[in-house]
């Protein structure tokens, strides 16, 4: 038994006993105890993934436990990068868990689910054939279900957020089964060894690969089988949406590379083409409604779609520069799209939580009803704000790194490739960019609006910093955003690892230096600049030149006294110039309505404006869909009457017709 | 340095065009329109100076005469007639949204032009994207244009374009197929000119979506 | 780290905090002159900055917070990492692993953010208004800005500054080529965006309604208001510079002898100081436009850029 094993067995282990812990601890203890006993799971399955990393891999299989095909578990390097990072996020989930699930969270159901959650999410990475991935898989995708609808008492919306997380996850996992089904017929085996080592047809390969897509996009948010994901992350309970975000979403990342590069060995180039495309498309309409949302939790879940799409452009690239031939450059691809997903985990566990702070503060989501929290809730503002930072690909910032690494691989790869690749790669670059500016954007609104200025609403003015032991979750993953951001080299050698493609880079441990490439980044350097320049001016203002003291005074209000919370600019506010110039894409729907003095039509009394604007993709997929679906099913009313003779009828009807139909045939 | 200036001109061929898709001012769009009649002249003369050809140097003057001359000469004519619809206002696609269709273009110019390009690779040969670039989007500004006079620059644009590919795949087009090339486009202006005329003094205005209604 | 390096990280800095004034002045100047005034005098902005570093107390109003007063803070220290790393009279850089295109570009855009975010501190419309603008710009600007360097690099293989440079001094035939005159008209769009010039912002407006920069840093007061100056003018010189660099890199010490070096700072100051005269005639002639206009300018930018990758890889 290696580290790899016995960590992945503890973690199990410890999973479960703190499920049943879950179901029998006395109310008041519960939301301590699960959380403790998750973040210890958590704890157990980061040095796992950490040791299958670096190389110590492990399999084992037991024929008889599941019917059919036995259950069988393996880790190796791809798998641990996902255990790992998994395993990290549940740590700071857990303790979190401890403070926020104290107020109304304690329900058995949830605290029990929440551990199994985690270990599941451990372990689909870990399966190590058809079967059990499967198994594991369906049972991920229930507890993370019923951990959505811990509060459908309380809100109405949790309901309908449910059934299409229910839905669209499900159909999700039929694709995938039977794309997983479909290639292991054609194997002869079960096990991915097995799968690995066949030779599939043109064809066969294709489908298996669509169709897996289909099922693992949908699961990592990709468009434009998302929709679930702006519903599901605002309203399950914070922790979860951070589970879900930062853990969850990255397993659909994990399923399209093992079936693509791992178990497929690479395909033709449209395959990957497709990957970019789906990539990009997600990247820079998630971050566009991102922009123009106000909700703060469904603005965060339509970041995940953007970032989960940056990291599909990362892949996509890969498999396009393995399908010419270039290693060296699918290498910086691969590596900087798990980079992006260690990164992605890191700051979107750090954002959720701090969302779910303000939500446990003020009790509103509504960035036009926050703001001024700084004051109330200072360590939230601070946390909040490091991620801001952190995923808005500026400098000092995590995504950064990884943004830049991929704009290496993409910039590199056009002298010596095909004329799809020189078409893919400047447009790749334009949907890169086009998503950083506009997160940008994003994450100014949703810190400037959110926590400076004064507060907009009742719920912002009484705010009230959370518990220690949120902070605390916080803190786990602000250090792990910090770290990440400051100095990539530690994990990046992990990431290559699991990419299979080899270290890009020359394993510098302050600068990232590309090793077959040119390209050179040291964050650690640009911050201690930043912290110079800083400094030397501070100096130069303070201690030389401005000897005058600072002064207080009332803000500049045309002499009209004192500015209200009222006329602060809203998030709706902020966002409306980008709203206005992609008009054509998102289609927002706005009414004004004015309100006039009886005596004179001249006298405005009140203006109210609404804007609501619907999720576009949603409308043009998603609706005549639904309608044919509805009319399918009023048309097949008839047939249901109620009559349980008419019901058993029908089964006997096919049990004789099929009968019938193979004695015919035969 | 003479494939240098051969890069200049089809630059420069590329940049007009773009810059007919930009603006709105129809008298502006006509002024570019003739410095886009420069650059392919331009072209033909780099031609002609690399293949020592004394009748493509007549074929380039014949294209100066023409494209930079009298075509814009006949067009400005049919604007000052024209009266008050000096802009186009409304064009079926809003400007962002043509100018970035016109990147996407020039990738499926690009795309689609290497088979064309293998042919017989050469530095001219090389630049037959460009020319396909201009073709696109000269088809494109016909395409979404509402005012008659923008469609027709459209039209000549997309002209341009074909007389820059058949110069940079086979360089000796020939004196006769280009002067017949010339004749004809010259025709097929002045008749929708004074096509465009009558329509104006039939119904006012040469907003070409308000022909629909004929055919009632 | 190079002694060359070194010496261009020291001299760098000097040259543009001191210069920066002085280009405005030169840019007012020349406008002052072309629309028949006589025009403060060159040195006027210098007496400015002297007047609120000196004589005038930084002011924080009520409500706001460290955000408002440590943005201009950041704002300066990131144009000052520019203005050491980017190889502006050397061609090596004093930092050469921050002497990256996309990280100056993104060092530049975090000043911005910090300014912006100091406008929404405030809580005036005026600042969110200014926030909510300048952020809009910044992030359609991006997809121009890196599809030109990407037009820029690809030729060389690398996105570091100093490469780029040394390359096109060593084949100055490139610098004719399509490809570079796309994309400097490109970057030159994207410059007059990202530094608020006409058409896009009008640096001497105070009128509400049309302000994007002036109405972040309303509220702003003395030693403060000093730093955002000068950092703003230094953002000018820092974009110039790397516009005459990346495209006119002529003049540039290689060693660190002190003629060379003397030619380098001449050279830079000749080509920002007529870079800044060419477009303060330009504007002379310019109105600003519509902010809802201004994507229409960024969309076209973007084709050029776009059209430079597309030459860079087939005009070969």
């Amino acid at each position: 038994m290696n580290l790899a094993a016995t960590g992945l067995g503890v973690a199990g282990t410890l999973g479960v006993v703190s499920a049943l812990a879950g179901l029998v601890v006395p109310r008041g203890a519960r939301a301590a105890v699960v959380g403790t006993g998750t973040a210890l799971t958590g704890a157990a399955g980061v040095p796992a993934g950490v040791a299958a990393l670096a190389g110590q891999s492990f399999s084992v299989t037991w024929p008889g436990l599941l019917p059919l095909s036995g259950v069988a578990f393996g880790l190796d390097t791809l798998g641990g990068l996902f255990v790992a990072v998994t395993g990290g996020v549940a740590i700071a989930a857990g303790i979190y868990g401890i403070g926020y699930a104290r107020h109304g969270l304690q329900a058995r159901a949830t605290q029990a689910v929440f551990p199994l959650f985690v270990v599941a999410m451990l372990l689909v990475p870990a399966s190590a054939s058809v079967g059990t991935f499967a198994v594991c898989w369906e049972l991920m995708a229930a507890t993370s279900l019923l951990l959505v609808l811990a509060e459908h008492r309380r809100r109405p919306e949790v309901a309908s957020a449910g059934r299409w997380y229910a839905v669209m996850t499900h159909l999700g996992f039929v694709t995938v089964l039977i794309g997983l089904v479909v290639f292991a017929a054609h194997a002869g085996g079960d096990s991915f060894a097995a799968l690995r080592s066949a030779h599939l047809s043109g064809a066969t390969a294709a489908a298996v690969f669509v169709l897996t897509l289909a099922g693992f996009a949908s699961k990592a948010g990709i468009l434009p089988l998302h929709a679930w994901l702006p519903r599901a992350h605002p309203e399950a309970p914070s922790h979860v949406s951070a589970l879900m975000s930062a853990a969850m979403v990255n397993l659909g990342v994990y399923g399209i590379v093992r079936v693509g590069f791992d178990l497929l060995h690479g395909g033709p180039r449209w395959w990957w083409l497709l990957v970019l495309a789906l990539g990009a498309a997600s990247a820079v309409y998630g971050i566009l409604q991102a922009a123009i949302n106000n909700d703060l939790k469904r603005l965060l879940g339509y970041s995940t779609t953007e970032n989960l799409g940056l990291v599909l452009v990362g892949v996509g690239a890969a498999g396009l520069f393995a399908a010419s031939g270039q290693r060296v450059l699918a290498g910086v691809a691969l590596a900087a799209a798990l980079l992006h997903v260690v990164n992605h985990a890191a700051f979107k566990t750090l954002l959720f939580l701090a969302a779910g702070s303000v939500l446990h503060g003020t009790g509103t989501r509504d960035l036009d009803h926050l703001g001024g929290l700084r004051r109330s809730m200072p360590v939230t503002t601070g946390l909040f704000g490091l991620g801001a930072l952190a995923a808005s690909a500026l400098p000092p910032g995590t995504a950064f790194v990884s943004e830049w690494l991929l704009l290496q691989a993409l910039i590199h790869g056009l002298p010596a490739a095909g004329v799809a690749t020189a078409v893919a790669m400047p447009l790749a670059v334009a949907a890169v960019a086009l998503t950083a500016g506009l997160a940008v954007a994003t994450f100014v609104k949703a810190f400037g609006v959110g926590f400076l200025a004064k507060p907009r609403g009742t719920g912002a003015a009484q705010a009230h910093e959370s518990p220690p032991s949120m902070l605390a979750g916080m803190g786990l993953a602000a250090v792990a955003c910090g770290v990440l951001a400051v100095l990539p080299a530690t994990v990046l050698p992990g990431v290559a690892a699991a990419s299979g493609f080899g270290d890009p880079t020359t394993g510098e441990a302050v600068t990232l230096r590309l090793a077959d490439v040119a390209g050179t980044l040291s964050p650690l350097v640009l911050v201690l600049a930043l912290v110079a320049g800083a400094v030397i001016t501070l100096a130069l203002v303070r201690g030389l030149l401005a000897r005058r003291a600072r002064r207080e005074a009332r803000l500049w209000d045309c002499g009209a006294g004192p500015m209200s919370a009222r006329m602060e600019y809203t998030a709706t506010s902020f966002a409306e110039p980008v709203q206005r110039v992609f008009d054509d894409v998102v289609r927002p729907e706005t009414d004004v309505d004015v309100d006039h003095h009886d005596e004179s039509r001249y006298l405005v009394q009140a203006v109210a404006y609404r804007r609501r604007v619907p999720d576009r993709v949603e409308r043009r997929l998603y609706e005549p869909v639904l309608a044919a679906a509805r009319a399918w099913g009023s048309a097949g009313r008839s047939l249901a009457n109620g009559s349980v003779h008419r019901y058993l009828g029908y089964g006997f009807y096919t049990v004789c017709g099929v009968l019938i139909l193979l004695a015919v045939t035969r | 340095m003479n494939v240098q200036l051969l890069d200049l001109a089809c630059g420069a061929l590329l940049l007009t065009a773009v810059l007919i898709l930009w603006r709105r001012e129809l008298a502006v769009i006509i002024r570019v329109f003739a410095l886009q009649g420069v650059a392919l002249a331009a072209l033909v003369a780099v031609l002609a100076a690399g293949e020592g050809a004394p009748e493509l140097w007549g074929v380039a003057a014949g294209i100066l005469v023409l494209r930079a001359g009298v075509l814009p000469w006949l067009l400005r004519r049919a604007l000052a007639r024209g009266g008050a619809a000096a802009r186009e206002t409304r064009p079926l696609v809003n400007v962002a949204a043509s100018l970035l269709t016109a990147a996407v273009l020039t990738l499926l110019a690009y795309a689609v032009s290497p088979p064309l390009v293998a042919l017989a690779p050469s530095p001219a040969t090389q630049a037959i994207p460009v020319g396909m670039t201009v073709v696109l989007i000269g088809f494109f500004v016909l395409v979404t244009r509402r005012r008659a006079l923008s469609q027709l620059v459209g039209f000549l644009l997309l002209d341009n374009g074909i007389t820059a590919v058949g110069f940079l795949t086979t360089t000796s087009v020939g004196l006769l197929v280009e002067a017949g090339i010339s004749l004809d486009v010259l025709l097929a202006v002045l008749v929708l000119q004074i096509l465009t005329t009558r329509i104006r003094e039939t119904f006012g205005d040469t907003d070409l979506d308000e022909l629909r209604e004929l055919h009632d | 780290m190079s002694a060359l390096g070194v010496v261009g990280g020291v001299v760098q800095p000097l040259l543009v905090v001191a210069g920066s004034p002085l280009l405005i002045g030169v840019l007012r100047q020349v406008r002052a002159k072309l629309e028949g005034r006589a025009g403060p005098g060159v040195l006027q902005p210098w007496r400015d900055l002297r007047k609120l570093l000196l004589h005038k107390e930084s002011v924080t109003p009520r409500g706001t917070s460290e955000v408002f007063r440590y943005a201009p803070l950041v704002l300066m220290a990131t144009t000052l990492v520019v203005a050491v790393v980017v190889p502006f009279v050397t061609t090596a850089s004093a930092v050469d692993p921050v002497a990256d295109l996309f990280a100056v570009v993104a060092l530049l855009a975090l000043g911005a953010v910090a300014l912006a975010l100091a406008g929404l501190d405030t809580g005036t419309a005026f600042g969110g208004m200014g926030a909510s603008r300048e952020t809009t710009i910044l992030a359609l600007v991006e997809p121009t800005l890196l599809v030109a360097i990407f037009a820029l690099s690809v030729r060389v293989g690398s996105t570091n500054l100093a490469a780029i440079i040394s390359s096109t001094l060593d084949d100055p035939a490139r610098v004719i080529s399509p490809v570079s005159l796309l994309a400097a008209v490109a970057l030159i769009v994207v410059i007059i965006a990202e530094t608020g010039r006409l058409p896009v912002d009008n640096p001497a407006t105070h009128l509400e309604l049309t302000m994007v920069h002036e109405a972040m840093v309303l509220e702003y007061a003395g030693p403060d208001l000093a730093l955002v100056e000068l950092a703003s003018a230094m953002r000018l010189s820092v974009f110039l510079g790397l516009l005459a660099n990346l495209f006119l890199p002529w003049g540039i010490a290689t060693t660190a002898t002190p003629l060379a070096l003397l030619i380098g700072v001449a050279a830079l100051v000749v080509k920002v100081g007529l870079l800044g005269a060419a477009l303060a005639a330009g504007e002379v002639f310019l109105a600003k436009m519509r902010l809802f206009r201004v994507p229409e300018l960024l969309a076209g930018s973007f084709l050029l850029a776009l059209l430079a990758v597309a030459a860079s890889f087939f005009l070969a």
